[in-house]
């Protein structure tokens, strides 16, 4: 009774609500058209996944045909694993990195020079994926142009110069160290916040038990990062399906065995198949793709949610 | 007691500039360095008239002839003006968007709220993937169209979320004093809530730009007509070696190609110093608050 009677007090029905917010309601639309257009029309476009759709003919309704014969390519499957490998182990080395550089940026005791390496690491990250394939296609390059050639070269690593972003063999290799150069800077922000977050009374204290740098780093700074590093991986790994831009900007047709992933995969097959594209084909393609995505980022959630008591999205 | 305390001061000032000190400074030169080097070189690589010899770290022959090329094209203007138009247009619906739905979403007592706010996120678990957004994209004709690369990225849920976790910040009090002064919603959103939120503004409004600049994917799928590539796209073609513009005045191919990766971040390496403190507030909001 007494609650019943709270809830007349503190809410006013319904009706009187949705009047009292109607502005409210009108400042959102763009935003839900804007969400309509562009978010939720194309999710209705799966429903192609299930048709021969060849832009020129209506679709045909094919039920499961479409991933019958998905399943049964080893290109889609080459191009499954290579999406999980190469963001996983992006994520990896990048944020083992990130870590890294942060610890030590937070034993920087001159705060000038901190500030400056900071500004100088972030750089990277604000160029685009062209900017940054166009740098390494450069510096990467199998000529007398080529800087790493004519510095390993010189030093006698290598007798003759290594093509390494067309070179299946070097490849990995290439694409993880440019992702390392260009993110491990940005990735350190959020460490570096939590590390100013610790309260230096505990260093203080921990010094007086005589405990040193190394001491301190391990017993003190390593358990707090702890947390935000299992955020960051958690985080991170519901966007795995989404690798896209860095692969497709660096690949080539001599690497498409470890280079191509899923995104170019369903890009390659649409509008460069050579063929007339099977849209419905491809958009088939794109949903496996959303769906393992979709499980991702339920489970990090979930995994969110246990580790820090809230959830990612 | 006073000594004692010079004392510690003085020993711990010793330990800090010890030997590992010197050594985490020189690590970091390094870093520096490597992350340096690559830009560095096509910087002195855009300025060079020779061809490029790799370990060269200084022009040999120093001239603007790569930059003249890259200027001078006429198929070059058009994708710079390309750039700029969409950075503009996109930031501000960017802006747009993302203000009007964070000012929403923080009317707690309003119903439907939850809905709306679920809906929103809802996109950033699922999609409906490349295709689909293809052909809707095209059925309204937004392909070939500056529009479609303007509008599509301007509603970006996960930048909406920050704006609303910087709102949130916004004491209570003084909307409820300006309901009482009798200003409208949209009244209170221009004058009490974007006032308040300039940082914000600025953060989340570098990152729509940064990312309409730098945009590539959504060029690469919706634009096909060349007279709408922007600098991103030229950019690509011309290190592909498809469309290299008239070397002239003697640079080689290599010092066009080089002057033109320099053009692309130009803006941006320029502004970076003095802007560099809005990101890092912006990822800042995103980590730490919810």
């Amino acid at each position: 009774m007494e609650t019943a009677a709270k809830v007349v007090v503190h809410k006013a029905p319904l009706k009187a609500r949705i009047y009292k917010y109607r502005w409210f309601y009108l400042l959102f639309l763009p935003v839900a058209a804007f969400a309509v257009v562009f978010h939720y029309l194309p999710m209705f476009g799966i429903l192609y996944s299930f048709t021969n759709y060849k832009i020129i003919t209506d679709p045909v309704w094919v039920g499961m045909d479409n991933f019958k014969r998905l399943f049964s390519m080893p290109n889609f499957w080459t191009a499954f694993s290579n999406t999980l490998e190469l963001s996983i182990v992006k994520l990896l080395l990048n944020t083992f990195a990130a870590v890294i550089l942060s610890l030590l940026l937070n034993e920087m005791v001159n705060l000038r020079v901190k500030k400056l390496a900071q500004t100088v690491i972030y750089l990277p990250h604000f160029m685009s994926w062209v900017v940054t394939a166009s740098v390494f296609q450069l510096i990467l390059s199998p000529t007398t142009a080529g800087l790493v050639n004519q510095i390993l070269l010189k030093l006698g690593v290598i007798e003759t110069n290594i093509y390494f972003l067309g070179d299946s063999k070097w490849w990995r290799t290439a694409y993880y160290i440019i992702n390392v150069w260009r993110d491990t800077g940005w990735g350190t922000i959020i460490f570096m916040a939590t590390l100013t977050g610790i309260d230096p009374g505990i260093y203080e204290a921990a010094s007086i038990d005589g405990a040193g740098r190394w001491k301190k780093m391990w017993y003190i700074t390593m358990p707090s990062l702890a947390n935000t590093i299992i955020t960051v991986l958690i985080l991170n790994l519901a966007k795995v399906m989404n690798l896209f831009e860095s692969a497709f900007v660096l690949q080539n047709d001599a690497v498409m065995d470890q280079a191509q992933v899923l995104q170019t995969y369903v890009y390659y097959q649409t509008f460069n198949s050579g063929g007339i594209p099977n849209y419905g084909y491809t958009t088939a393609i794109g949903l496996f793709r959303s769906v393992v995505g979709m499980v991702l980022v339920l489970a990090c959630n979930f995994a969110s949610k246990k580790v820090r008591g809230r959830g990612i999205v | 007691m006073a000594q004692v305390q010079a004392g510690i001061a003085f020993q711990r000032r010793k330990r800090k500039f010890g030997a590992f000190s010197i050594i985490n400074g020189l690590f970091f030169l390094l870093v520096c360095f490597i992350i340096l080097i690559p830009i560095w070189k096509v910087l002195v690589d855009s300025f060079d008239l020779t061809t490029g010899y790799g370990m060269k770290l200084w022009p040999e022959r120093f001239g603007l002839a790569g930059y003249i090329s890259v200027f001078t094209n006429p198929t070059l203007y058009k994708p710079l003006m390309n750039s700029i138009l969409t950075t503009v247009g996109g930031t501000f619906f960017g802006l747009m968007l993302s203000t009007l739905g964070a000012y929403v979403l923080i009317q707690f007592d309003m119903p439907g709220r939850n809905f709306l706010a679920g809906a929103l996120l809802f996109t950033m678990i699922f999609e409906g993937g490349m295709i689909p957004s293809y052909i809707v994209m095209r059925n309204l004709g937004l392909t070939n169209s500056l529009w479609g690369v303007i509008l599509l990225p301007a509603i970006n849920v996960y930048n909406l979320v920050l704006m609303r976790n910087f709102f949130e910040g916004i004491p209570v009090s003084l909307f409820e004093s300006a309901t009482l002064d009798g200003c409208t919603p949209m009244q209170t959103f221009l004058r009490i809530v974007l006032p308040l939120s300039k940082a914000a503004l600025a953060s989340i409004g570098l990152m729509f730009a940064v990312a309409y600049w730098n945009d590539y994917t959504n060029y690469k799928l919706y634009i096909t007509k060349e007279t709408m590539y922007n600098f991103q796209m030229k950019l690509r073609s011309i290190m592909m070696g498809s469309d290299l513009p008239q070397a002239i005045g003697g640079a080689t191919e290599n010092t066009v190609q080089n002057a033109a990766v320099i053009v692309a971040i130009l803006p941006f390496m320029i502004l970076y110093p003095f802007l560099q403190k809005y990101f890092v507030k912006g990822i800042n909001i995103g980590a730490v608050k919810e």
